[in-house]
């Protein structure tokens, strides 16, 4: 391995060596401060190395490559990872009755994983980041083990994962038999385009493996039940980083494979793309627990991105970048708003917990209904802006139906989005259900205001990044 | 079509192993239930035929214990498949590999190294009185 | 008879994976979920040893190796998760765990 390489490679040795120092730390005595420091400090110092990185392309063995591609998505991992870490030392400080330290290490370990997704191609090495991954968050949602919730959660979680990681698995033997290679673009160069039936059926399989682990209908039912179990860190962390390397991964398996122009794939994927918006936002509709809401909203964004991913090409590429940048930030700038009113007891999850905020915390009321509104995707929010991208690559590619059915189903989402900000701005009735957390940490409060920044930014002057996402996506190819 | 074995690998020995083993196995079996002897007392049935009655059911619940070696086992058990991985083929590797695996070997000392300052490899519970917190970060973390 | 040809192999693993996605979807025992899962993974490896067989590599019995690893991953999760729900609910009846309804 040349030195080159090895610094291609760092982002991913710092988050494994301080996922071990943390380990070891533990070993000889417990500080959760010191512990989010380490892990905060490795993430931050895994993004500098990300930046300070080779510009040009860098295979790492055959099995992980560093471009512009993997960097984009990268970052935005790290830097998601290293928000959902601020935010859980304020929340686990508040629950004195849970050991904390270990989450941390999981939280590096799922991060390197996510890290090896956006990096990975081949086979081998999709694998073991999807692993790294999931097994990681496992134990992530089950961490309050208290909790019966968490729990059920957790074993659902891993019933469903191990089930599709096993069809994946399978789809990937099946390509492998008849190519004899486990690189994407060289089992894509020997297929050619031509597929059979076993090969047929190998890539609908692992797309089927990929589909569960986004949540994408049919295979979404798991979402809802996961998320309201899990912490809401944990929850802020599967539905932002873990979502964002799968589909990152999915982009660059169907650039390899060329996925998009082959039609019974293109029209499977616009179907399930269809019936996830219209789930996603159907089902969202009878929700009053937020973060079952989100759960919903993040299967029906999911769709939303696949009209992009059909649109292939540069431009479809660039929207889905923003796309998962601005839904990154968003769904982020929620979960931190109900983390930080989350008690000693219990998630703010309800929709009671909520009536009266703007009362009680005029500010993180404003903070909710912002990134609310940019979920719904109103314009000078990065929602907006990310939705306006969106369409603009499926007219492109002429996609009118799908067009048509994110334009209709996104107008559905407003519908639910209103209710929970018409319940932060209502008279309170009674006093709140949740004692206000009224010492917000000074680190959740940065973290939140660097959040709203970079929403309005991206929703305001959007010109940049995309600029950067397009020459990131360009040399992805 | 090329197959699993490499060409020139007789398959028959092991076929006749395969049966020889279901012979065996099946002759013991089948001899000593055509040639055994049988009985049925009042007592045949119970665990201990001249002994006192068995009071209570089996089904004793286990300490967490045994779960939790259970586990250690399965997990490290896999950790020595990959140090086999690299043994058969360490001379090829060279100075390279064996950095590698010494890696690999650190992370997986100090994995213990954590097991054990959690207290996880005590058995029972006199040797973690006192040690709240470590009794529930015991089975949290990476098992 | 010296050679076992790949696509027998592969019919095997495909009856395995459908054996435990049976299994998967009929079992309510969690204990036996998971070993339903087990059944499935080990489908999918001897797929991969089969087609590596077939191609003469090492890179199907290596990802071997990645699959019971990660097979004992879910194996040590998934016991320590049955252990809590057993704490929990006093059963292994997965219908049992459905306290979120929504």
């Amino acid at each position: 391995m040349t030195l080159e390489q090895i610094r291609a490679l760092l982002p991913l040795i710092i988050l494994v060596g301080a996922a071990v120092a943390i380990m070891l730390g533990l070993a000889v005595r417990r500080n959760h401060a010191f512990t989010v420091a380490v892990a905060v400090g490795s993430l931050a110092a895994a993004i500098l190395s990300l930046a300070l990185g080779p510009t040009v392309a860098t295979p790492i063995t055959p099995l992980l490559r560093l471009d512009g591609f993997s960097v984009f998505f990268s970052g935005l991992i790290l830097a998601a990872s290293l928000f959902v870490a601020v935010l859980s030392h304020g929340y686990w400080n508040r629950r004195r009755t849970v050991i904390s330290e270990e989450f941390y290490i999981l939280l590096l370990l799922a991060a390197a994983g996510s890290v090896t997704l956006t990096m990975a191609v081949h086979f081998a090495s999709f694998f073991l980041g999807l692993e790294i991954l999931s097994g990681s968050l496992y134990a992530m949602i089950a961490y309050e083990r208290d909790r019966q919730a968490a729990v059920e959660a957790g074993i659902k979680y891993l019933v469903l994962a191990g089930g599709s990681s096993a069809v994946l698995l399978f789809g990937m033997a099946l390509v492998y038999a008849r190519t004899g290679t486990l690189d994407m673009a060289a089992a894509a160069a020997k297929l050619a385009g031509a597929l059979d039936v076993l090969t047929l059926a190998g890539v609908a399989m692992i797309l089927v493996g990929i589909g569960f682990k986004l949540a994408l209908a049919p295979f979404h039912l798991w979402a809802a039940d996961v998320y309201e179990g899990a912490p809401a860190p944990t929850a802020a962390y599967a539905a932002t980083v873990s979502k964002g390397a799968i589909f990152a991964l999915l982009v660059r398996l169907a650039a390899a494979m060329d996925i998009q122009s082959n039609p019974p794939f293109q029209a499977t994927l616009a179907a399930a793309a269809v019936i996830t918006m219209f789930a996603g936002n159907l089902l969202a509709l009878r929700q009053s627990n937020l973060k079952r809401l989100l759960a919903y909203s993040s299967i029906a964004h999911m769709g939303y991105l696949l009209v992009a991913f059909l649109a292939a090409g540069t431009l479809g590429r660039t929207a889905v970048g923003f796309y998962l940048a601005a839904y990154i930030i968003t769904t982020l700038g929620v979960f931190a708003v109900m983390i930080v009113l989350s008690g000693t007891e219990r998630d703010a999850d309800r929709l009671e917990d909520y009536i009266g905020l703007s009362r009680a915390h005029p500010l993180l009321a404003a903070v909710f209904a912002g990134m609310l509104l940019s979920l719904a995707g109103l314009p000078l929010t990065a929602g907006f802006v990310g939705k306006f991208y969106l369409l603009a690559a499926g007219v492109g590619a002429h996609l009118w139906v799908l067009v048509a059915a994110l334009v209709i189903s996104s107008t559905i989402s407003l519908f639910y989005y209103l209710r929970f900000i018409a319940a932060a701005y209502a008279q309170p009735a009674a006093p709140p259900a949740l004692p206000a957390a009224v010492a917000m940490p000074r680190l959740a409060r940065l973290a939140i205001a660097v959040l709203v920044i970079l929403l309005l930014w991206l929703g305001v002057y959007p010109a940049a990044v995309i600029r950067a996402i397009q020459e990131a996506v360009a040399i992805g190819r | 079509m090329p197959g699993l074995l490499a060409d020139g690998v007789e398959l028959w020995p092991l076929a006749l192993y395969f049966v020889a083993v279901v012979v065996l196995a099946g002759g013991i079996l089948g001899l000593s239930y055509v040639l055994g002897e049988r009985h049925r007392e009042r007592a045949t049935g119970m665990p201990y035929e001249s002994g006192m009655i068995p009071t209570g059911s089996a089904r004793v619940r286990m300490p967490v214990e045994f779960y939790l070696v259970a586990l250690f086992f399965v997990i490290f058990d896999l950790e020595a498949v990959f140090i086999f991985g690299w043994a058969i083929s360490a001379r090829q590797l060279g100075w390279a590999g064996y950095v590698e695996v010494v890696i690999f070997i650190a992370v997986l000392v100090s994995a213990l190294v954590y097991l054990w300052r959690q207290g996880a490899l005590d058995w029972g519970t006199a040797r973690r009185a006192g040690a709240d917190r470590d009794r529930s970060g015991r089975r949290h973390g990476d098992e | 008879m010296t050679t076992v040809p790949m696509m027998h192999a592969m019919i095997v693993a495909a009856i395995l994976l459908g054996l435990g996605l049976t299994g998967l979807l009929v079992r309510r025992n969690i204990m036996f979920t998971l070993l339903s899962i087990e059944i499935m993974l080990n489908g999918a490896g001897l797929a991969f040893i089969a087609a590596a067989a077939h191609w003469k590599q090492a890179d199907g019995q290596v990802m071997y190796l990645f699959i019971i690893t990660m097979a004992a991953v879910e194996v040590a999760v998934g016991l320590a998760l049955v252990l809590q729900m057993y704490h929990h609910l006093r059963t292994l009846d997965l219908d049992a765990a459905s306290s979120m309804k929504g």
